[in-house]
């Protein structure tokens, strides 16, 4: 799973700014679109507005020119009209006068072309064209307006040209005649209007096909363009977008006061000029926006990176936290939210740090004593034997554990072990110097590592020094007890190059010590040899029971009232096909150990109460005593259907088993021995306590069980002689037993002395080599005929290497 | 003036039996027209004024009066009697002429020796007009306010009647008639005319210009 914190900054970082910058920018882009689009259509609807009110403008003030012009015009006939001269010449009939008079006075007012009309509206004088001379004149109705207004005026076609045309009647002062005078409506015409007007200004005479353009102010290219378009113009008073060139132009015609053909202005402005504002005004929003997105962006990362670059700095200070450096300390950074991060990041520092501590003090030392774990004297050991390999200087380490320990904490509680085990502590730390280590490895193992440069003989002195101070009895709770230790010792580099070797040796050296029950032992290659056979022989034990490697020995009991032999304890013992004979000492615990034990008992239960049967049938009249473990005993419904089937199975009577438990086996699991011992002596089977003495159990504890027998240990009993107070306990415990209605027996006897004393004591049963080694069934069918043929015989001598075998239970 | 002519048409006719011959000038509504020339023209022995003299005077920026009718040969004389000048004119084929800018008394005297009419005009002020009737006969008369007009002291005879009026559109048709002596006729003109449409005549200013 990648590690957010071990992800490149720099990406996180910048999609932070890159989110705010296209946030902003996007929202930027959509309001100012938004706006640009509302305020163009606008802008353009509103120019297309003051483009169509300036052409109507237009046209009002394109008119008002044409009424002023028309006014001029009018005025200058009138003028004329009224001229003495002029009126004297028509009344005198002077063609050639008549003429040069209208030619001179057409001159003086600007007209293009003078006519003259008489009453009967023929025309008498035309100075433009001569051949209308003496026919009618074309525009009848203007001298019937002119008669009756004094003056009338029209836009007209004279030829091919378009003339603004103003008749006059001549007074004398009756009308004698009329002047007529007409002015070319040409391109200087229009430039005139465009100047006062602004607009352009085109005059087109006919309509649709026939329309023509006769002035504009066009350019030549854009007439024709407009030429062209003359036929889809729109009716007068309306607009019209034109294309000319390229270029729109808004169209309004104006329709002219005409006699005959129809004539137009066309008024014209480019749509472009009314809208030059509003593109400024767009171009100018344009800008604004731009500069307003660069200014943005910038803004955007700026904020972006005023909160990103704390937070990289919150980012880095965790990744060193990660990485285990809790010193360094956030700068103060601001009174923002982020500061406020940075201000409870470094209480979390604070916190950390001092949890961390709180944990290695924890991880390092041993709860209990407060001496250094397991963990710690690790690290010390490594250290010391990397200092030591570097230095080429030796070291010792040693391990010790407590003899018997689990007694203390099995019957006076784990409270008053532990006590126990913090008084070892303090003694052992205490008897060493401060510059060698002690620690608690676990459980009542401890291990010492001494300091460089301790030889052989003050290994020696401080293993002394240790059995020394553990010597004196603990009195916890005002109770006092012994207690010893097994002191395993290895050294650097002889016995490993490693602080795991040299641990492993450690161990194997005190084990070796607990065996030899010498104190202590410095580490030898023959423990270990030792050793690797236990580990072999395990997983051999497996294959043992199937492979029928497992024999039974049994062992007689004598009765002392009755002097013979009425009950044998089945022993169990392994011949292995390589090894030969092992000793139950030697497979017994482990298989405990491992619960390989149950497998044993049932095979050994199973065989033993089939002999016993087989003996019954025989009428030997001996009972079969088995062993039962802790474990078994735990184990309670199993065992005693186990135990009852195979009685059915043998037909052994229940009263001809009797199963023996040890004292410390009952100590386990008081509840639930008690249970299995009373469902037992229910179904007739003996019971028996094995061992007693070696456990801390009160007779008062005893009473409570439904057992049997008691059997005191063979410690008390070969300890007799050497020791009166044993003597004492022997004889106590069997005046007890019987107090409480047991039978007690005795094991372990091995000379005659121990035999007298114990009957003496009134011992009922004694088992030991004195009376009989374990032996084969068939052996001990043999001496069985034996012992009878010499009944109340002397028992044979023990020796002492049987005594130091213990091969028995 | 009229009574010095009408006594001249009586010494003249005094011989004979006289008769007097009373028109009527109508409008195509009926309405009696003023102003209306009436003459009768004798079918014999047309004449000439001899050393007959009429006035036409300027006064109050007009002429007076606004139709003047004369026999053929009358001398006219236009005194002017307002205090500013007048520049009369006529460009009528009848008689053209002119009296530039004058004031009082007529710079002369003009004899309209030919019969039609002339338009009489002022070169300085266009509203001023009159008109003038020159008949070829000693018998005419202007209709009054009634618009009658009364022939006096004619001669039993025939005579073709006509008559003219400034606002007629064409003229009357001639009418013949032919008078007894001592018998008083009746004749009748409608004339068709269009209203005269009176052109802008400027207030007097305080120095009376």
């Amino acid at each position: 799973m990648a590690d957010p914190l071990t992800r490149p900054k720099v990406s996180r970082l910048s999609s932070l700014g890159t989110r705010l910058v296209i946030f902003f920018v996007a929202l930027l882009v959509l309001v100012q679109g938004l706006g640009a689009f509302l305020v163009i259509q606008a802008n353009s609807q509103i120019a297309r507005q003051t483009i169509d009110q300036e052409l109507e403008q237009g046209e009002r003030v394109f008119r008002r020119l044409l009424a002023q012009n028309q006014a001029r015009l009018e005025q200058g006939a009138a003028i004329l009209s009224a001229d003495f001269a002029f009126r004297q010449a028509i009344a005198t009939d002077d063609g050639g006068t008549i003429a040069s008079v209208l030619r001179n006075h057409g001159a003086r007012v600007g007209a293009t072309v003078m006519m003259l009309v008489s009453l009967d509206k023929v025309v008498k004088a035309d100075t433009g064209d001569p051949s209308r001379i003496g026919r009618p004149f074309a525009f009848p109705a203007l001298i019937d307006a002119g008669t009756a207004e004094g003056k009338a005026s029209s836009i007209v076609l004279l030829g091919e040209r378009l003339h603004q045309l103003v008749v006059v009647p001549v007074l004398a002062p009756d009308p004698i005649a009329y002047v007529g005078l007409a002015f070319e409506v040409d391109d200087a015409a229009a430039q005139e209007m465009n100047r006062l007007s602004g607009l352009e200004v085109s005059f087109v005479s006919g309509q649709g096909e026939a329309s023509r353009l006769h002035a504009s102010t066009l350019a030549p290219a854009l007439r024709t363009a407009l030429s062209g378009a003359l036929a889809s113009l729109p009716p007068g008073g309306a607009f019209r977008e034109v294309d000319l060139g390229g270029e729109e132009y808004e169209t309004r015609t104006a329709a002219l006061p005409t006699s005959t053909a129809s004539v137009v202005a066309v008024l014209q402005k480019p749509l472009a000029v009314g809208l030059a504002p509003f593109l400024r005004i767009s171009t100018a929003f344009f800008w604004l926006t731009a500069a307003g997105l660069v200014a943005l962006v910038i803004g955007s990362l700026v904020i972006a990176r005023s909160i990103t670059r704390p937070v990289s700095r919150l980012a880095d200070a965790a990744r060193r936290v990660q990485e285990g450096d809790y010193t360094r300390h956030l700068e103060p950074a601001g009174r923002d939210e982020i500061g406020e991060l940075a201000v409870s990041f470094n209480h979390m520092l604070d916190g950390i740090q001092s949890r961390e501590k709180e944990i290695l003090r924890l991880a390092y030392e041993d709860g209990l004593t407060g001496l250094p774990n397991r963990a710690m004297f690790n690290q010390q050991l490594e250290q010391a034997v990397r200092t030591a390999r570097r230095e080429s200087q030796p070291l010792a380490v040693m391990i010790f554990d407590m003899d018997r320990f689990k007694a203390i904490n099995d019957t006076l509680g784990h409270p008053v072990g532990d006590q126990a085990l913090r008084e070892v502590g303090l003694r052992v730390r205490k008897a060493l110097r401060d510059s060698d280590v002690v620690a608690r490895l676990g459980g009542d193992e401890f291990a010492i590592l001494l300091a460089t440069g301790s030889a052989e003989h003050a290994i020696r002195v401080v293993a002394g020094k240790i059995i020394g101070c553990l010597e004196a009895p603990l009195v916890i709770d005002g109770q006092s007890m012994d207690i010893a230790a097994s002191i395993g010792i290895a050294r650097f580099p002889e016995h490993g190059e490693e602080a795991s070797a040299l641990m492993r040796a450690a161990d194997v050296a005190m084990y070796a010590a607990k065996r030899s029950k010498s104190g202590f032992e410095v580490y030898d290659p023959t423990h270990d040899e030792r050793r690797q056979e236990y580990l072999s022989l395990l997983g051999e034990l497996r294959r043992a029971v199937e492979a029928g490697e497992l024999v039974l020995h049994y062992q007689p009991k004598m009765s002392l009232a009755e002097n013979r032999t009425t009950s044998v304890e089945a022993l169990v013992r392994w011949r292995h096909p390589t090894r030969g004979f092992v000793p139950p000492s030697e497979f017994i615990p482990f298989a405990e150990q491992t619960g390989y034990i149950s497998s044993i008992t049932r095979w050994v239960m199973g065989r033993a109460i089939e002999q016993a049967g087989e003996w019954h049938r025989l009428g030997l009249g001996i009972r079969m005593c088995v062993n039962v473990s802790a474990r078994d005993l735990r184990s309670e419904d199993t065992l005693v259907q186990y135990v009852w089937a195979a009685l059915l199975a043998a037909e052994l009577p229940p009263g001809m088993l009797c199963l023996e438990v040890t004292e410390s086996s009952l100590m386990d699991d008081p509840r639930s021995a008690q249970s299995t011992l009373r469902k037992l002596r229910d179904l007739g089977i003996a019971t028996s306590i094995d061992d007693y003495g070696t456990g801390y159990s009160s007779l008062a504890y005893i009473k409570q069980l439904a057992v049997n027998e008691l059997k005191i240990d063979r410690a008390f009993v070969s300890g007799m002689e050497a020791d009166s107070r044993n003597a004492a306990i022997v004889r106590s415990t069997i005046e007890l037993g019987h107090n409480l209605g047991l039978s007690v027996v005795a094991e372990g006897v091995e000379t005659e002395h121990e035999l007298a004393e114990l009957r003496r004591f009134g011992c009922d049963v004694i088992q030991g080599y004195l009376y009989a080694r374990p032996m084969a069934a068939e052996a001990l069918e043999g001496w069985l005929g034996g012992t009878r043929e010499r009944a109340g015989g002397s028992l044979r001598a023990t020796t002492t290497s049987a005594r130091a075998l213990r091969g028995e239970r | 003036m009229s009574r010095r002519v009408l006594l001249a048409i009586a010494l003249a006719a005094g011989a004979v039996h006289a008769a007097t011959l009373e028109v009527r000038a109508r409008d195509t509504g009926g309405a009696p027209l003023a102003d209306a020339a009436v003459f009768a023209v004798p079918a014999f022995g047309a004449t000439d004024a001899k050393g007959a003299r009429v006035e036409i005077a300027q006064a109050d920026r007009e002429f007076v009066p606004f139709v003047s009718v004369i026999q053929q040969g009358t001398a006219v004389s236009f005194p002017n009697r307002d205090p500013i000048l007048h520049h009369v004119y006529s460009f009528s084929h009848a008689k053209p002429f002119e009296f530039k800018l004058y004031t009082g008394k007529s710079p002369g005297e003009i004899v309209f020796d030919k019969s039609g009419v002339v338009t009489l005009g002022c070169n300085i002020h266009d509203w001023m007009i009159a008109y003038v009737v020159i008949v070829p006969t000693p018998h005419f008369a202007k209709s009054d306010a009634d618009g009658v007009a009364r022939l006096r002291d004619l001669p039993a005879g025939s005579y073709e009647l006509r008559a003219w009026h400034p606002n007629q559109k064409v003229a009357p048709a001639n009418q013949s008639v032919v008078l007894d002596a001592a018998a008083n006729s009746r004749a009748t003109f409608a004339i068709d005319t269009a209203p005269r449409k009176p052109k802008f005549k400027p207030p007097l200013d305080r120095l009376r210009y």
